[in-house]
């Protein structure tokens, strides 16, 4: 009922299984294939919800167009999604992720400054399998790419996070950053794959990863104060991912609700 | 109010409290000073519920209750406050958040209804200014980025919210310069009722000059070796604790 709410709010408009994009919002429920177009020179919003099942959806954003997508992962879903940059056209995404799936995103930076930015977060209780992956193929030169997820695993549940930072030989002055932070709570576990594969000379990248407890002087320090076990946790935990949430591609009052609502119901299970 | 009785503390298996008694009543403030290692620290983790110790002895009594059987949290809704020697960072969790929750939970513990966004705000501001603590911390991360003496001005500021009946400050006074230490000691000042009490856990004398209590005493070796008035925080400050820890030996 949320993400209908979240919808409504963006006035997006539902997409038919293929086709060209204006601009404007639109929103895919991603339980088929689909191939879609962004125009050249539009500007974008898409909301893609996956859907029970696997789906693949590939997107070109041509040329000085700009796509910001929010991508809803509440499902126990396999979706991959295959974005093609054009030259001088940007792809921002945010992605939050809370049930057992697997989501592969697959950008490829195939025209010069073109940019690409995915913020990142998921969050898995009780048993989750997931597997988030974020590739980012730098196939020509001067583009930009920033990869940032969050991951926080609890209760037997099991996350893995995959990313391969592939710079073509011809992709002089690439700047890309990726970077990989996880929290575990008691049983949960996450495994971080971060990678870079480099055939240029003049580049700029970094990468990161962290796989980290929760705070436990902080669990302590709030604590004292009177916050229940439960609550303290929650709000470092909250406190954690915030940022990906309240800088989300898609803006809107509602979205940020929306997300917030979704998250702390999952948190509400740690 | 409070009522320690030959309490026994470990963490792992050392023994750091070896039989401490003490008895705090309302309108009290008392100083507990001490050599480094002696166990001060521990105490004041100990009676706030600190789960890294064990209470191996004694008993300790809170308001006519006993405080052991208590959590962290639960002794802190009973109006038991400990001030941080070491206040933690949290990142991405605003002071103003965390302290709106912390507050609701001691107001449902008295049974009070929860404040409206309008008092709490009130509430926020006049609480602030007790410690001269700029109100734009608030709407930053729980001490991240703080300095050392925006920290401890912190404490005193989560203290006047909270309004507990005992307020343990452990070494508060460290780390500060002397603007700092007087208004973090005037805060706590103004703070004091005939209703309350206020245990200082400090090193230095200096502290005892804006903060002046009924009793001092000097923890050694997990135990209270002797107890004064605020006279004998003056006499340690000038001759040390050599003259007491050698009559303990002589013991």
């Amino acid at each position: 009922m949320e993400i209908v709410r979240l919808l409504a709010s963006l006035q997006a408009s539902p997409m038919p299984l293929s086709g060209c994009l204006g601009s404007g919002v639109w929103s895919i429920e991603a339980d088929a294939d689909r191939d879609i177009v962004v125009e050249a020179g539009s500007e974008a919003r898409l909301v893609v919800v996956d859907g029970e099942g696997s789906a693949e959806i590939n997107i070109d954003v041509e040329s000085g167009a700009k796509l910001r997508i929010l991508n809803i992962v509440h499902h126990h879903s396999a979706t991959t999604m295959a974005i093609a940059v054009a030259e001088g056209a940007e792809c921002r995404m945010t992605q939050v992720v809370c049930s057992s799936s697997d989501s592969r995103v697959v950008a490829s930076l195939v025209g010069r400054e073109a940019r690409f930015e995915l913020g990142g977060v998921f969050v898995l209780t009780d048993g989750d399998q997931t597997s988030v992956t974020a590739d980012v193929n730098h196939m020509t030169s001067d583009c930009v790419s920033r990869i940032k997820v969050k991951g926080v695993a609890s209760g037997k549940s099991h996350g893995r996070f995959s990313g391969l930072v592939y710079v073509a030989p011809d992709a002089q002055r690439t700047d890309s950053e990726q970077t990989n932070r996880n929290v575990t709570i008691g049983e949960g576990r996450i495994e971080t794959l971060p990678q870079l594969e480099i055939y240029a000379d003049d580049v700029k990248c970094s990468h990161g990863a962290t796989v980290g407890q929760m705070d436990s002087d902080a669990i302590l320090y709030m604590r004292q104060r009177g916050l229940s076990l439960a609550d303290a946790k929650r709000l470092q935990i909250e406190g954690f991912v915030d940022d990906v949430v309240l800088h989300s591609a898609v803006e809107g009052d509602v979205v940020a609700e929306v997300l917030t609502q979704l998250l702390a119901d999952k948190l509400n299970e740690l | 109010m409070l009522k320690v009785e030959n309490l026994h503390a470990s963490v792992g298996d050392k023994e750091i409290l070896k039989g401490i008694n003490l008895t705090v009543k309302a309108g009290e403030v008392h100083a507990i000073m001490g050599p480094n290692g002696s166990g001060k620290s521990t105490l004041a983790s100990v009676l706030a519920g600190n789960e890294k110790f064990t209470v191996t002895a004694g008993s300790v009594e809170f308001e006519g209750e006993n405080l052991l059987q208590y959590n962290i949290e639960e002794r802190s809704r009973k109006g038991l406050f400990l001030g941080f020697q070491y206040p933690v960072e949290i990142p991405g969790v605003t002071m103003a958040n965390f302290m709106k929750i912390a507050v609701n939970e001691q107001r449902k513990a008295r049974g009070l209804e929860p404040l409206t966004a309008a008092e709490y705000l009130r509430m926020m501001k006049e609480k602030s200014a007790i410690v001269e603590l700029d109100s734009k911390l608030t709407s930053r991360a729980v001490n991240e980025g703080f300095s050392g003496g925006e920290k401890k001005k912190n404490e005193i500021f989560q203290m006047a919210m909270l309004d507990p009946k005992l307020a343990i400050l452990d070494e508060t006074d460290s780390g500060l310069d002397i603007d700092a230490l007087r208004i973090v000691a005037t805060g706590v000042t103004r703070l004091k009722r005939e209703d309350n009490a206020t245990v200082v856990i400090t090193h230095y004398q200096r502290l005892l000059d804006y903060i002046v209590p009924d009793y001092v005493h000097v923890l050694y070796k997990g135990r209270i070796i002797y107890t004064g008035d605020k006279t004998l925080a003056l006499k340690l400050e000038k001759e040390g604790y050599d003259w007491l820890i050698n009559d303990y030996k002589e013991e």
